[in-house]
């Protein structure tokens, strides 16, 4: 790849013709070798528009609604735990005389017990945005 | 206490072979494309090791067994927040990042809005939040290098950087996948090792590791917590502020599509969680055998100090040798994570993105931080890192969130909020040194800046690119479908 030197600074200007091969076009994910390069002369241009059909848009729109919609909801739920965890440790701090193995129940919460549950969210959502994204191609096609 | 000399073995072997890595990679890297971005053989697990080692900065490794040993209990939060960080980097950044397809914030910022103001502005703090971030690393090290040799720790910096340099000029970006990978497996060893060696160790001979619980009765008395407002506000600056952290979001390049953005994330989540449990323990430990160090201001030195203490003799310094070799592992994981993408962001502003620019910016990107940590003193490392992470959360994460998920976003607003978050955490974080360290005082609403600096940055954002909602670019729609359209719909659509 050599560089183009200073680059048209914008950065939404469609290309004239098109590209012989389109620069931002990615490869298969195979496990072959595949080089993967930063934009050529620093500007990222984008490539040939999505189509400006009003129907598409509408598409589109309502997966980012879903999309944003479930990972507000993971985040809300996973933040509200944590925060309802932070109140009941200041504001109840007898807890602490509750031991196992000597060590106190918050400790074993904080150091221990948020880490599959970050997890779990990380796996739900996983499933859940993959399910999003299925449930928009099948209306597309 | 430390035997100095394995200490310098333990140096030497890590410095050599991450150099040796490097010039390895070397001879394979020969194009730009090489030096910008690791080639994608990087399978997510791969990936996510690379990650990982290259999160995992000296707050991780020394600091928060340090702030577990000071503050106990609250200490736990750090560990939590910077793995739920990369929870919120998951539901809202990491496939949309990908499928933009930028390479650094800077093109993303530009890809969304089109402004070359924008833009600039945008590297710039890129810029700071990278300086900033490397200066505790090179602390870190000067702390290791003096407590474990004896040696002047402004030699430690200096080795740290001089490495760094040399291996990103080498390699570039190519190189250091594979050592960033190799790194998280290596600091997970050489913290997990140590650990359960002291535990086995207590157990066989009898010992309670907690002193029958007597550990935790000191640090949980009223008035020896820092206060629920720092808690949360910490939470906030670490939760929101690694979703904007340059070096990590750099790595999203190399997964091939958005599905393999999201499962690399996952991953790196409990590559995280297993991680975070050893440090926990160890600071557990250091609050038993080496409590001193809370008060005479060398509690970062916990994990350094804990195996001579409770092993002492020749297993002492091996154990002391490998978390030594872990440590520098991790600054300079991190440091060249980070020096890969301030070159990277320079060389595209400054040069146009050749190879030479690339390696001019990595001078700079290294020069300037060992300035500043020469001629700073060390703070508590956790602290000093979740002062970076305010910054990016009030700057960075407003115009990533808003860029994905809100089609309303302008120019004007982008610019306006980003102002303000940086303008407004910066000056909370400044006048914190000069008001006096009371906990629930005006000093932590300073300290933290997070849970009021973030909503008020989002809020101006919001506000201002309302009022210009006529400015709005074009094509936002399009913008908006190559973010959030899945693969394989979108490749036919363009």
């Amino acid at each position: 790849m050599t560089p183009e030197g200073p680059v048209t600074p914008d950065p939404l200007a469609r290309p004239s013709a098109d590209p012989p091969q389109d620069p931002f076009r990615l490869p298969a994910p195979t496990g072959a070798r595949v080089r993967v390069s930063a934009p050529a002369g620093g500007t990222p241009r984008l490539p040939r528009s999505s189509s400006h059909d009003p129907v598409d848009t509408f598409y589109v729109r309502s997966l980012i609604r879903s999309q944003l919609r479930l990972a507000a909801s993971v985040a809300l739920g996973f933040l509200l735990l944590l925060v309802g965890l932070a109140v009941m440790v200041f504001t109840w701090p007898q807890i602490n005389d509750i031991r196992f193995l000597t060590i106190p129940l918050p400790w074993w919460l904080l150091g221990l017990g948020v880490y599959p549950l970050i997890l779990l969210c990380a796996f739900l959502f996983n499933h859940a945005a993959a399910r999003n994204e299925a449930k928009y191609r099948s209306i597309v096609r | 206490m430390i035997n100095p000399t394995v200490s310098m073995l333990a140096v030497l072997l890590v410095s050599v072979s991450t150099v040796l890595i490097a010039i390895n990679g070397l001879r394979l890297s020969r194009t730009t494309g090489d030096f910008y971005v690791a080639s994608r053989t990087v399978r997510p697990w791969w990936n996510a090791s690379a990650i990982g080692g290259e999160y995992l900065s000296a707050a991780s490794f020394l600091g928060i067994a340090g702030l577990i040993v000071i503050s106990g209990q609250d200490g736990l939060w750090f560990p939590i927040g910077y793995t739920a960080g990369y929870l919120m980097l998951l539901l809202f950044v990491a496939a949309p990042l990908r499928r933009s397809r930028a390479y650094t914030i800077p093109d993303f910022a530009q890809i969304r809005l089109g402004s070359i103001k924008l833009r600039r502005l945008t590297s710039f703090l890129v810029v700071v939040i990278c300086w900033l971030y490397i200066v505790p690393q090179l602390h870190g090290a000067a702390l290791t290098l003096g407590i474990s040799t004896g040696l002047p720790g402004w030699l430690g910096s200096a080795l740290v950087m001089g490495i760094v340099c040399v291996t990103v000029l080498a390699g570039g970006m190519r190189s250091i996948t594979f050592v960033q990978a190799f790194q998280y497996w290596l600091k997970l060893a050489a913290l997990a090792i140590p650990t359960v060696f002291l535990l086995l160790h207590l157990g066989l001979s009898g010992e309670s590791a907690t002193l029958g619980g007597a550990v935790f009765d000191t640090g949980t008395e009223p008035g020896a917590s820092r206060g629920l407002y720092y808690n949360i506000s910490l939470l906030v600056a670490l939760l929101f502020g690694t979703l904007g952290l340059p070096h990590v979001l750099v790595r999203f390049y190399t997964n091939p599509d958005g599905p393999s953005a999201r499962k690399t994330t996952a991953i790196v989540l409990g590559l995280l969680s297993l991680f975070y449990l050893f440090p926990t323990v160890l600071g557990i430990l250091g609050r038993a055998y080496t409590p001193e160090l809370a008060s005479n201001g060398n509690a970062d030195a916990t994990v350094l100090l804990l195996p001579s203490r409770i092993l002492g003799g020749m297993a002492g310094d091996a154990v002391t040798a490998i978390i030594i070799g872990g440590a520098f592992a991790a600054f300079l994981s991190t440091s060249s994570g980070l020096v890969v993408s301030l070159a990277g962001t320079i060389s595209q502003d400054l040069f146009g993105g050749t190879v030479r620019g690339f390696r001019i910016s990595a001078v700079i990107a290294t020069v300037v931080p060992l300035g500043l940590a020469l001629g700073t003193s060390s703070l508590a490392l956790a602290g000093a890192i979740g002062s970076v992470f305010a910054f990016t959360a009030c700057t960075i994460c407003p115009l990533l969130l808003l860029g994905i998920w809100w089609r309303g976003l302008t120019v004007a607003g982008a610019i306006s909020g980003m102002l303000t978050g940086a303008l407004g955490c910066g000056f909370a974080l400044f006048a914190a040194t000069l008001v006096p360290n009371q906990p629930d005082s005006l000093h932590d609403l300073l300290a933290q800046p997070a849970a009021w600096c973030v909503p008020l940055a989002f809020l101006v954002m919001v506000l201002v690119s309302r009022f210009s909602r006529h400015r709005a670019p074009a094509r936002v729609d399009a913008v908006m479908a190559r973010l959030h359209v899945p693969e394989a719909v979108n490749d036919s659509l363009s």
